[in-house]
């Protein structure tokens, strides 16, 4: 995927472009308005990470500027802003999501994954890996043409991991996706470990190969081994 | 006690002990003045009786007197003093016995000693004072009716502009930008507190502004450190050449990391809540929300063992469903986190209240528990949540309740208000 980051904050645009690069994507950056507009304008990219608080100009604009380009490029807006207005004012202008400051780079990564298959596949919504082809549309996995029967949070976990392949993926990270970050959880992400647990068990009876691996007790890795 | 009637209730005693002491000397002066007279007048009598027997040589005929008795008695031995005091008498004409003042001298008629009684009426002094003293009651009552009805009337009205002014003050909200309310008057302290509160008004606007701006900005600010935080952190998870103690030691930064990230998120929110920044009210379909949240903390209630009942009516609740969804968060948190290992949690909803009652440790801090940042000694929370949930019910006018008894603790969302 070809992406381009829009963020002022030097270390966290650093943090962002060393999680993206890899894999085959090709990533850009603009730390101002004005570099990011001239970018969009000649330019086309599977997912803009767009910052709203950005030198030089309101990032809503730049919405703006898409809309009127009639570009179909994705939009994911982060936002040190947690208000309800703003997100509501960013998906109006035509944004595919929202994200709020702080969050885990593993979570960036799935939805912008998310944005850009609903944006290229045009509904046809498949991950291959491997031997495994997952459905997202249709929440199927089958791994060498064996369908494995997912309950609704393992499937969430899985594409979870699809999205962030050959990386740490931390608990806290998993449980915030899976549960939605508003959630008092407890600081014991124990439960998650059931999840993994049964997810891991049924890929391995139907067949694929053993992708998880357990990392420092912080979190999991799922990825070529 | 209100000033008016304070006031008034000083003026009135006042008034009553005035009149009554003036009252008890017009009686005492008056009724010694008119004594004086009819003793003037007996007097007069008795030198007249003293001329005529001096002229004479004989007593004159009582019946020759008007308005006055005579009596003589004629004395042997025991001559009395002359002497004035009050008597009743009969009177012939008006039939029937009246008070009088008498004189008690003696005259000597041919060298006998003779006791001359001089009585006169007292009824015309008498009807004097009496008609003094009701006019003097009369006064009084028509002074103290006076009083009441000013106080009723004519205070009332020159108070109201304050009265305007102190629901001005009740209901003042350092969030809204109204004016306090006013009355025109001409009365000068009047206007004078009118200026004076609103000037305070204004400068604790300004200040709640300024302090506002700043934690806004300070929250902003704190949250791009953060982020940075963060994103390093998974940075350098993913470098993966970790020994098992560095991998535990990253474990507990992380923990702190997300404790200071819902820390933070709580803190705006709780500022959100109280600035009522969130608008988006829409009825909510509670018994569907609640059973969502059901299902989503199962995996919750599943580790500590907990039962979960429930006993759902359809309620429709007008609110944000952002709020609604944290309040339901956040009471059912706080149900599974100072539950006990294998205890219950029983949800009850109709359309008067939504009561959450947990088993748990029996006896932590009543009262306190909406406080921010209170909580018993072993929690893992930040102690915001429930002073979140409560935050959420002032808004929208709901009572939250929260009790404990045996081990039972129960929180009740009464919707009424």
């Amino acid at each position: 995927m070809k992406i381009l980051v829009i963020e002022d904050e030097p270390a966290l645009l650093e943090s962002m472009l060393a999680y993206f690069t890899g894999e085959g994507n090709i990533c850009e950056h603009a730390s101002d308005f004005a570099s990011a507009s001239e970018k969009i304008a000649v330019y086309s990219y599977d997912c803009i990470l767009l910052d709203l608080g950005l030198p030089g100009g309101e990032g809503l604009e730049l919405l703006t500027k898409l809309k009127k380009l009639k570009k179909r490029d994705g939009v994911l807006i982060i936002s040190a802003r947690h208000s309800l207005d703003d997100k509501l004012a960013g998906l109006d202008l035509g944004a595919d999501d929202y994200l709020v400051k702080p969050f885990h780079l593993s979570e960036l990564k799935a939805r912008v994954s998310a944005i850009v298959r609903r944006k290229n596949f045009d509904g046809d919504n498949v991950i291959h890996f491997n031997e495994m082809i997952v459905d997202v549309a249709a929440m199927k996995v089958t791994v060498k043409g064996n369908q494995v029967v997912l309950t609704k949070k393992e499937f969430d976990l899985l594409v979870y991991f699809l999205s962030n392949r050959n990386k740490v993926v931390t608990k806290n990270a998993m449980a915030e996706h899976l549960w939605g970050d508003e959630m008092d959880l407890s600081d014991d992400f124990d439960f998650i470990y059931t999840h993994v647990k049964n997810l891991r068990k049924k890929l391995l009876e139907a067949g694929a190969a053993d992708y998880l691996r357990s990392v420092y007790g912080i979190g999991y890795k799922f990825g070529d081994i | 006690m209100k000033l008016a009637n304070r006031y008034n209730r000083v003026n009135i005693l006042t008034s009553i002990v005035v009149l009554a002491i003036t009252g008890l000397i017009y009686y005492v002066v008056i009724h010694f003045i008119l004594t004086e007279k009819l003793d003037r007048d007996l007097v007069v009598e008795e030198n007249e009786i003293r001329q005529y027997v001096g002229t004479f040589h004989k007593l004159p005929l009582p019946a020759s007197y008007l308005d006055q008795q005579i009596a003589y008695k004629n004395l042997s031995t025991h001559i009395p003093e002359r002497e004035f005091l009050y008597t009743s008498y009969y009177n012939p004409k008006e039939q029937e016995n009246e008070p009088g003042r008498s004189l008690i001298t003696v005259v000597y008629l041919n060298g006998k000693a003779v006791e001359v009684t001089i009585t006169k009426s007292r009824v015309e002094s008498e009807d004097l004072v009496r008609i003094i003293l009701l006019i003097t009651v009369g006064i009084t009552l028509i002074l103290l009716l006076s009083l009441l009805l000013i106080n009723r009337f004519v205070l009332n009205r020159l108070w109201r502009p304050f009265y305007v002014i102190l629901n001005g003050m009740k209901s003042f909200e350092v969030t809204r930008m109204d004016a306090i309310a006013y009355e025109d008057t001409p009365i000068d302290e009047f206007n004078e507190l009118h200026q004076s509160v609103n000037a305070m008004a204004e400068r604790v606007r300004n200040d709640y502004k300024e302090l506002k701006s700043f934690t806004d900005n300070a929250s902003h600010e704190m949250m791009t450190p953060l982020a940075v935080i963060n994103s390093k952190l998974d940075s350098l998870l993913q470098t993966e050449s970790f020994t098992a103690q560095q991998g535990a030691l990253l474990a507990d930064v992380y923990h702190a990391t997300g404790r200071l990230s819902r820390l933070h998120q709580s803190l705006l929110l709780l500022a959100k809540i109280e600035n009522n920044l969130i608008p988006d009210l829409q009825e909510i379909d509670f018994k569907e929300m609640v059973a969502v949240k059901g299902r989503q903390f199962q995996e919750l209630f599943e580790k500590d063992g907990l039962s979960l009942t429930t006993d759902l009516q359809a309620v429709e609740i007008k609110m944000s469903r952002y709020l609604a969804d944290i309040l339901l968060n956040n009471l059912f948190s706080n149900a599974v986190r100072h539950n006990v290992s294998g205890g219950y949690i029983h949800v009850k909803l109709d359309p008067a209240a939504l009561v959450i009652s947990n088993s748990g440790k029996p006896g932590n801090g009543q009262g306190k528990v909406f406080d921010r940042f209170s909580k018993s000694a072993d929690s893992e929370g930040m102690g915001l949540g429930l002073a979140i949930t409560k935050q959420i019910c002032n808004l929208y006018g709901f009572r939250i309740h929260y009790a404990e008894k045996d081990g039972k603790h129960v929180f009740a969302v009464h919707f009424a208000g």
